[in-house]
């Protein structure tokens, strides 16, 4: 069975570009979702064991699925992927529970090697 | 031309090339300053010149009085990147830059300017990376100071009559300053920038 993989992100563009990224066999397994509150409905629908996240979306920003998940005790293998590079951003994120950050313009060999560091490739 | 010549996937595509043009400006702009800076969702729309007031207006406030910095771009895509800095929101950015005093009117504006042109470059260098087309643009030049918002676009002597507006804000988390940046885009730059988000999303 692929890994349950949701794309949270507000962007049609870019959560086409991530989807690119990902092992072709993953491909049914993809969830998209264009804001935070759509992410956790995914999460919660048990298709985000792998929960691929924006920040600056609208409704429910990318901190505050964190923030819910943590919370809520749920468990969901995040990885930051985002336009804001501030390194406080990444700090952020990475307390909030974060597995990773990507940077965007994604790079598909750097979201790779994430997920081959962490053993899902 | 029509103004409708933007599908909602242009649209779409451009806020994500924005998106990442902002992030670099946010990135650029905390370096800068040492704090953390907050990136709005970038908004696109096309407004007819008329209704460009409202749209300052909503953006800043109907009371407040704003200074402004004006950049322009080209070759391929040409319009203009303006800036705008609400006034009473001035003394906090100050104090960033090192000023213990409130900055005369020259050091304010060496202030904006210098801030300005590192949003709009950095903004304007992600959408080159991002569509892989080459942008030029003027130094800052300073638009209005300490106006009323209405004062800062003098449409009567705009040739253009939609304009393509990208929106973007930014915002101190600790510290009451804010800017928002307008690309001004006339119609007929329309045409190569559908050709370059086409060239973007077609690579998918």
């Amino acid at each position: 069975m692929p890994l349950p993989v949701t794309i949270a992100d507000d962007s049609t563009l870019s959560r086409k570009l991530i989807a690119r990224s990902l092992p072709e066999e993953w491909k049914p397994s993809i969830t998209h979702a264009t804001n935070g509150r759509e992410a956790l409905e995914a999460y919660r629908a048990g298709k985000a064991d792998l929960l691929l996240l924006d920040l600056n979306m609208p409704e429910m920003d990318g901190y505050q699925v964190m923030e819910t998940l943590r919370t809520e005790g749920l468990h969901a293998f995040v990885i930051v992927v985002s336009a804001d590079i501030q390194p406080r951003a990444q700090e952020r994120a990475l307390a909030l529970g974060a597995m990773a950050f990507v940077n965007k313009p994604l790079d598909a060999f750097q979201l790779n090697g994430v997920l081959k560091d962490f053993g899902l490739l | 031309m029509t103004v409708d010549q933007l599908s909602p996937e242009h649209s779409d595509a451009l806020q994500e090339v924005v998106n990442i043009g902002m992030g670099q400006a946010g990135d650029a702009l905390a370096r800068l300053l040492d704090t953390f800076v907050s990136l709005s969702i970038p908004r696109i729309r096309m407004v007819e010149l008329d209704g460009i007031m409202d749209v300052l207006h909503q953006m800043v406030g109907r009371e407040d009085r704003v200074s402004a910095i004006r950049q322009a771009f080209f070759p391929r895509l040409r319009g203009e990147a303006i800036v705008l800095f609400p006034e009473h929101r001035m003394q906090g950015v100050a104090m960033l830059m090192g000023y213990d005093l409130a900055p005369d009117t020259q050091q304010q504006q060496e202030i904006l300017l210098d801030i300005a042109n590192i949003l709009v470059g950095s903004v304007l260098n992600g959408i080159t990376q991002s569509l892989g087309t080459d942008l030029g643009f003027s130094p800052p030049s300073l638009l209005a100071s300490d106006v009323p918002v209405e004062r800062v676009i003098d449409t009567g002597s705009v040739e253009w009559r939609h304009v393509l507006l990208v929106e973007v804000n930014f915002s101190l988390d600790e510290h009451s300053f804010r800017s928002h940046m307008l690309l001004l885009m006339a119609e007929e730059a329309l045409v190569p920038l559908r050709e370059v988000l086409d060239h973007l999303m077609e690579a998918l």
